[in-house]
């Protein structure tokens, strides 16, 4: 984990793009109710709830990113261990439950539908579905796809 | 000017101190072969030495050396030459043996001189004998005219000046001589780690074996690695200064070594190894850095070079010239060993559209003190580099209880080694101490500083986990240095630089341990003077450690010193390198402290950019690139960079068969490699 800001931002949009929004869309699928909306063409129901969440955890990853790297200038290596990394993704999911709490998705639903002990421990099995494969991919699998991406700093492309 | 007679102290290097042979006395001017065959004036006789080896030219005013294109090369001290003046301050050095100038206050003595006409002297113990010269020591037109006041006195007409007279040579001429030995669209010189990875990827981008040349002199690429660890005393079980996802045999760095050595003991229901994936969670604040043993490292590539038919790419030769073309290519000249000669010829030359230099470190380092004692005393084995075999030591003190103390000097990864060598051969003799040289002292806050972040110092020693910060493998420092001009890369390096050891608990608990039990001392400062005395425990070398600043010089006794203080860098101590920058006026990185020269400069493609010729393209990698835009070349990691932006670069340049390596590629080639199926 020797990332820039700009690597930080760009394997984290990576990620979303990756495995975040396949696995919210996997997982909109089961959460939605019958009242829920349906695709056009598959006719399937699905929740818009988990995307909203997704999207929160994505607006807080970037915002707090120039931070970590902040952090690491004071660091001989300039990087950052994995376990670091791990917990600070862990943290930034809590921001985003403190937010909910706190009311930004209150307008889009009957506060009923967002909050509760049931509904947060949704969220929670939802983030760990995202978390562990997209922390697998930036163990290893990521370069797999991507050979040029270690030596980029995080960030997509040739060099 | 020459005294006559000359004489000369032929050693021979066995399993221990060098033992002299012979003394040679040379009565007169002129040319004495030395050679394997007894129709050389100076017979070496054993199979590393050539039948015709090198010739020493003797004159009034001067003497000079000359290789005659051998295989295992001749060298003056630590540097290859292939013509240099001699003054007899260093060794001539000739696979084990070493041929000394005796002083000439100390000659008679001994010296036997026999008549002027006995043409051969073996080498036998014993007496001296005198060497005529011979009246025409030229085999094959190679007539040698030595100049001998010039540094690099060119032999115009000796193999490869014959064919390379010009900057510029011509492809069909070489295509209709008799040194023809075929054309390749990918060529790379040195045959070690950097060729071997460069080729690995080629491979794995696309190109068949039969457009790949490597040309080098091993057989195996990790080779001359090994020998270095081997003598530095990393032995196959012991762990390399390296991280997990530096992987030479492997393109993606995944799955790293950690994982790799997890999966293996997982597999017979060990668990213990499931720390090394801790280890990499948490390296390298939460945990110790992850480091492979060498032993694993060497057994992976083998793997790899199966797989990629590195045999099949790989000519057995000696690199003795490179000139470019006139039709947009590279010639490659080079030496195979005698058993491989084409009716007498051993030379050869190949030609190649792209070419890849990556040649290595040109020689080991010595300090010119030690050099100086080794000049003076040849036969006591007590001064060495540790990048040479000196088993001897340890052998010597673990075989008796007898006191015994060693200096080491350096502060590198290299000295924490032998410290720790020293500390397990003290469980065989507690009279061992450890006297451990360093320039000068470093207080626990004085490390090297950067941007905001310092480095930690133990015992006077700093602390890195790798030979540069980790963000110069890919992360914002390696971002710095490329964008970076020449002169402002030099400051980073600077500021970042500077030797260290690797963060290892052992190791500092070693030396506490060493401090407290007193068998071990850091001294600081440099030796004004080493001698030999002889004391009641036999001979010991004594030194007299000069401190920085006016404090008097303080004498030291030891057995040993071992020099920990590395390689040379100086690509002008390869004579293919210096060649090679002196016809095509290479640009030179700039050098790290004191204006020294770096390496060759490269684009961050790393392309050497005056090489180029037309749409012919010519590369470098590792260390001969010091100084560059990336920093850790001559690191595993580093020469998998190098290797694929010059790939890459091919790619994008529309060189046959090498891919763009997207996604797709990428995943599919993974799993080849997974499957160990050739690529």
């Amino acid at each position: 984990m020797v990332p820039t800001l700009k690597g930080r931002w760009a394997t984290r949009i990576l990620l979303f793009l990756w495995i975040g929004v396949p696995v919210t869309f996997l997982f909109s699928l089961i959460v939605a109710g019958p009242r829920s909306p349906t695709l056009p063409l598959l006719g399937w129901h699905y929740d818009i709830l988990p995307f909203q969440i997704l999207s929160l955890l994505l607006i807080v990853g970037l915002i707090l990113d120039p931070v970590y790297f902040y952090i690491q200038q004071f660091r001989w290596e300039k990087d950052w261990p994995f376990a670091f990394q791990f917990f600070v993704t862990i943290i930034e999911f809590v921001i985003v439950l403190g937010l909910v709490w706190w009311g930004v998705l209150d307008f889009s639903r009957p506060r009923s539908q967002l909050h509760g002990t049931e509904n947060y421990l949704l969220y929670t099995i939802h983030f760990a579905c995202v978390f562990i494969p997209s922390f697998i991919a930036l163990l290893g699998l990521i370069q797999i796809f991507m050979i040029r991406w270690r030596f980029k700093s995080g960030e997509w492309g040739r060099m | 000017m020459v005294k006559f007679p000359i004489l000369l102290d032929i050693y021979q290097r066995g399993e221990g101190p060098l033992k002299r042979v012979e003394r040679i006395s040379l009565p007169e001017a002129g040319d004495y072969a030395i050679g394997r065959l007894d129709e050389n004036q100076i017979v070496l006789d054993t199979p590393e030495v050539s039948k015709r080896h090198a010739l020493l030219v003797v004159r009034e005013d001067g003497m000079a050396v000359s290789d005659r294109g051998s295989t295992n090369r001749t060298y003056i001290g630590d540097s290859e030459v292939d013509t240099s003046p001699w003054d007899g301050g260093l060794p001539i050095r000739i696979a084990q043996f070493e041929i000394h100038l005796v002083p000439q206050t100390i000659s008679g003595a001994e010296t036997r001189v026999n008549t002027p006409n006995e043409n051969a002297t073996r080498a036998v113990s014993g007496g001296a004998t005198t060497a005529t010269p011979a009246p025409a020591p030229a085999p094959r037109g190679q007539s040698i005219e030595v100049a001998l006041n010039a540094a690099n006195a060119p032999s115009e007409m000796r193999f490869p000046r014959n064919v390379f007279k010009s900057e510029i040579v011509s492809a069909a001429e070489i295509k209709s001589s008799e040194y023809f030995a075929g054309e390749y669209t990918y060529l790379t010189v040195g045959g070690g780690l950097g060729s071997f990875v460069w080729a690995d990827h080629l491979r794995i981008f696309g190109v068949g074996t039969g457009d790949i040349r490597a040309i080098g002199d091993d057989v195996i690429p990790y080779a001359n690695y090994q020998r270095l660890c081997r003598n530095s005393q990393i032995p196959p079980h012991e762990r390399l200064r390296s991280n997990s996802q530096s992987t030479p045999d492997n393109i993606w760095g995944f799955p790293g070594y950690a994982s790799r050595e997890t999966w293996k003991d997982l597999k017979e229901f060990r668990f213990g190894s499931l720390k090394y994936i801790f280890q990499v969670f948490g390296e390298a604040s939460l945990a110790q850095t992850f480091t492979p043993r060498s032993g694993e490292v060497f057994k992976s590539i083998d793997k790899e070079a199966q797989r990629i038919g590195w045999r099949d790419m790989l000519t057995y030769g000696r690199v003795v010239g490179i000139r470019k073309t006139n039709d947009e290519r590279y010639a490659v000249a080079f030496r195979v060993p005698e058993d491989q000669a084409r009716g007498g010829v051993r030379e050869r030359i190949m030609i190649g559209k792209f070419l890849h230099i990556a040649t290595g470190y040109p020689a080991t380092r010595f300090t010119g003190d030690l050099q100086a004692f080794k000049a003076r005393y040849p036969e006591e084995a007590r001064v060495f580099n540790a990048y040479e075999n000196h088993e001897v030591v340890y052998r010597t003190i673990e075989s008796s209880q007898a006191p015994a103390s060693i200096v080491v000097r350096g502060r590198g990864i290299v000295a924490s080694r032998i410290i720790q060598r020293l500390y397990e051969a003290r469980e065989k003799n507690k009279g061992i101490t450890v006297i451990h040289q360093m320039r000068n002292p470093i207080g626990p806050k004085e490390g090297y500083r950067y941007k905001g972040a310092q480095r930690y110092v133990y015992n006077h020693i700093e602390n890195q986990a790798f030979n540069w910060p980790k963000a110069c493998w890919g992360g914002q420092l390696l971002r710095e240095t490329e964008r970076a001009t020449p002169e402002e890369r030099v400051k980073i390096y600077e500021a970042l630089g500077g030797t260290t050891t690797a963060d290892r608990r052992d190791w500092r608990n070693i030396i506490q341990l060493g401090i407290g039990d007193g068998w071990y001392k850091p001294v600081f400062g440099h030796f004004e003077t080493l001698e030999l005395v002889k004391t009641d425990q036999g001979p010991k070398i004594q030194m007299k450690l000069k401190a920085q600043g006016n404090q008097p010089a303080v004498e030291v006794v030891a057995d040993y010193v071992v020099d920990c203080t590395g390689l040379i860098g100086d690509i002008t101590h390869s004579p293919l390198l210096r060649d090679l920058a002196e016809t095509y006026k290479l640009p030179r990185n700039l050098g790290v402290g004191g204006g020294k020269i770096g390496g060759i400069f490269v684009t961050p493609d790393f392309e050497i950019a005056a090489l180029r010729n037309g749409s012919g393209r010519a590369y470098a990698a590792g260390q001969i690139t010091l100084g560059g835009p990336q920093p850790g070349v001559d690191t595993f990691l580093g020469m998998q960079y190098s290797a694929l932006r010059s790939v890459d670069h091919l790619a994008v340049l529309g060189a046959p068969n090498v891919s763009l390596f997207g996604p797709l590629r990428s995943f599919s080639q993974w799993i080849k490699w997974c499957t160990n199926a050739t690529p």
